[in-house]
């Protein structure tokens, strides 16, 4: 398992940085993107030393973001990749099976990519001046959200699987995301309430915010719930990719045909 | 010992309501260290074959072993099969020689440390060590075809699955490709092979089998194919010129004279007549004429026995 990991992370790491420029290049951007986010915010708020807590919310809901957007849409989009340069079929020759292997890939590459957002954040830091601080906390209602977008990435891997080309569905999930992690679901009553606890994210968002913005402490029995909620979301997603993998066996796809 | 044991698979497919009988029945074995190609027009069902020996595609019906252990059921038969399927892409492009033996073999179950031992190994014996740190994309495309195969063997596996692995390949790749594949059989793996370079079969293979359709219409040992269609065919080479009264007798027991220099004859009893006949004519040469792998390819498949 352990050297199944360090191997996918090495892969993941090489094939990103093997051309500096596009990896420098990357960077740059979304490090642009999040200066400009904080020179408005400052711009907005008149000075940086006010927004104090403020900025640190913006910038954690920027970065979760776009770390939610990257893993819903890696998968899949890996999938047809390599499906595209024949290397997809030799990951089913693994004897580690299949999902166990995307599983682990999928670890592998967020471990990428919380290390390069920490790159960014670093450099974010040293241009300002100011400091990060967020609540350690913070990790627990993190874990589910992470948990339950692993589970809709490996249920559009499981499309992929069948279907090959996903990116419009993709694009209708990545709107419905944002409508998921802005709604305040915490105001919602009655059936709104059951909604919030089984729409994926949406109970952990509001945790998030809680967390972050509001200084509350966090609720126990709904990190309970948001808990459930991404372990259902992850095993559901887990189980249709394995469905769909036989499915695509029967059907003679897994490359593309 | 039998790694390969193929009993009965079929596949078929259903494509806006017609049904695809893409591989009927098909039964094949392989043993260590044997070369068997596998040989067919397009459409014929090999690379579907292929892939239901890999556990790509789910059969039928049917059952597949690898050393005894089913891939279907069990992926640890996985550990004992290497494959290079359809064109020579699977490697990762931006990743070096290096790094993709390295990465596949632990994906293949070997530690990192055995992985990047074998892949030195390998990158000496494929001729790969100068361009292991080159990106697989910069690489010339008989390289990649190496690196495929090299790939394919990082886990040292019993059976070695290779779907056309010299296509696109020029003649000096495609003589360094096939002398690899029998190296890699002389240490002892089974290799399934298809091609469509018949003439590369007949060198490379112990045993061919021939599908159409998707059903097997032949499988035999190599030479004792071409044995068994070649017949008793002659053809007698000679120096000096045949006189008038030699043609006529030659003719007469239907010797036919295909130029002034070459005499070619069916059977055995008619060829020494013929050598009674053209006494005392300096003979270059006496040789049973052989069918080609082509020919008989081409013959099975288009229905001529
Ligand atoms: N997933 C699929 N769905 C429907 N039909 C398929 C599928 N895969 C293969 N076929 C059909 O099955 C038949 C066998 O195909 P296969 O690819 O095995 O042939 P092949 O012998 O490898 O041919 P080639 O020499 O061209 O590579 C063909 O008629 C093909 O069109
Ligand atoms: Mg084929």
């Amino acid at each position: 398992m352990l050297k199944l990991f360090l191997a996918e992370f090495r892969r993941s790491w090489t094939q990103f940085i093997r051309y500096p420029f596009e990896a420098i290049g990357g960077i740059f951007i979304t490090t642009s993107i999040f200066y400009g986010l904080f020179l408005s915010a400052k711009y907005v708020t008149g000075t940086a030393f006010q927004l104090g807590d403020r900025f640190d919310a913006i910038v954690i809901g920027y970065v979760l973001w776009t770390l939610i957007l990257f893993i819903m849409t890696e998968v899949a989009t890996g999938l047809q990749y390599e499906a595209q340069t024949g290397t997809l079929e030799q990951i089913f020759l693994s004897p580690y099976g299949a999902v166990l292997v995307f599983f682990v890939r999928a670890i592998a590459s967020l471990t990428r990519q919380l290390l390069i957002i920490g790159v960014i954040l670093a450099i974010i830091m040293g241009l300002t001046g100011s400091r990060l601080t967020f609540p350690p906390i913070l990790i627990l209602p993190l874990i589910t959200v992470l948990m339950s977008a692993y589970g809709l990435a490996f249920m559009m891997g499981s499309l992929a699987l069948l279907l090959k080309r996903v990116q419009q569905v993709l694009g209708i999930l990545q709107f419905g995301l944002l409508f998921i992690l802005a709604t305040p679901a915490e105001s919602w009553t009655g059936w709104g309430q059951v909604a919030r606890w089984t729409i994926p994210m949406t109970g952990s968002a509001g945790l998030l915010r809680d967390v972050m913005a509001r200084e509350a402490g966090l609720n126990w029995l709904e990190l309970g719930l948001a808990v459930l909620n991404g372990a259902v979301y992850l095993a559901v997603g887990l189980l249709l990719f394995r469905f769909c993998e036989r499915q695509a066996k029967k059907q003679g796809k897994l490359s593309g045909y | 010992m039998n790694v390969l044991e193929v009993e009965n698979i079929s596949k078929h497919y259903r494509q806006g309501g017609t049904r695809i009988e893409a591989v009927r029945s098909v039964s094949l074995t392989v043993r260590e260290g044997e070369v068997l190609a596998f040989l067919g027009p397009n459409g014929a069902g090999k690379t579907t074959t292929i892939k239901m020996i890999a556990g790509l595609i789910e059969p039928h019906t049917g059952q597949v072993g690898i050393a005894g252990i089913n891939p279907h059921r069990h992926p640890q038969a996985l550990r004992k099969v290497g494959a290079v399927l359809e064109g020579n892409r699977n490697l990762y492009w931006r990743l070096t020689p290096e790094e993709n033996l390295a990465y596949f073999g632990v994906l293949k179950g070997l530690t990192r440390s055995q992985a990047k031992r074998r892949a030195a190994t390998l990158l000496e014996r494929f001729e790969l060590t100068e361009k292991r740190k080159t990106a697989v994309q910069n690489l010339s495309r008989g390289m990649q075809q190496k690196l495929a195969i090299a790939t394919a063997i990082i886990h040292d596996p019993l059976l070695l699955l290779l779907d056309e692995p010299t296509l696109g390949l020029d003649v000096e790749a495609t003589q360094t490709v096939k002398a690899l594949i029998r190296e890699i059989a002389q240490e002892g793996r089974a290799i399934l092979l298809t091609t469509h370079q018949l003439d590369i079969a007949e060198e490379l293979s112990d045993r061919v089998a021939i599908i159409q359709k998707g059903e097997i219409v032949a499988q035999a040992p190599t030479q004792e194919l071409i044995r068994q269609f070649s017949g008793t065919h002659y053809v007698i080479e000679i120096e000096g010129e045949l006189t008038f009264e030699q043609r006529e007798t030659l003719a007469a027991i239907e010797a036919t004279i295909e130029s002034d220099r070459v005499v070619s004859i069916r059977g055995t009893e008619a060829l020494y007549q013929a050598l009674g006949i053209l006494k005392p004519l300096p003979l270059v040469r006496v040789k049973r004429d052989q069918s080609s792998l082509t020919e008989i390819f081409l013959k099975l498949v288009r229905n001529e026995v």
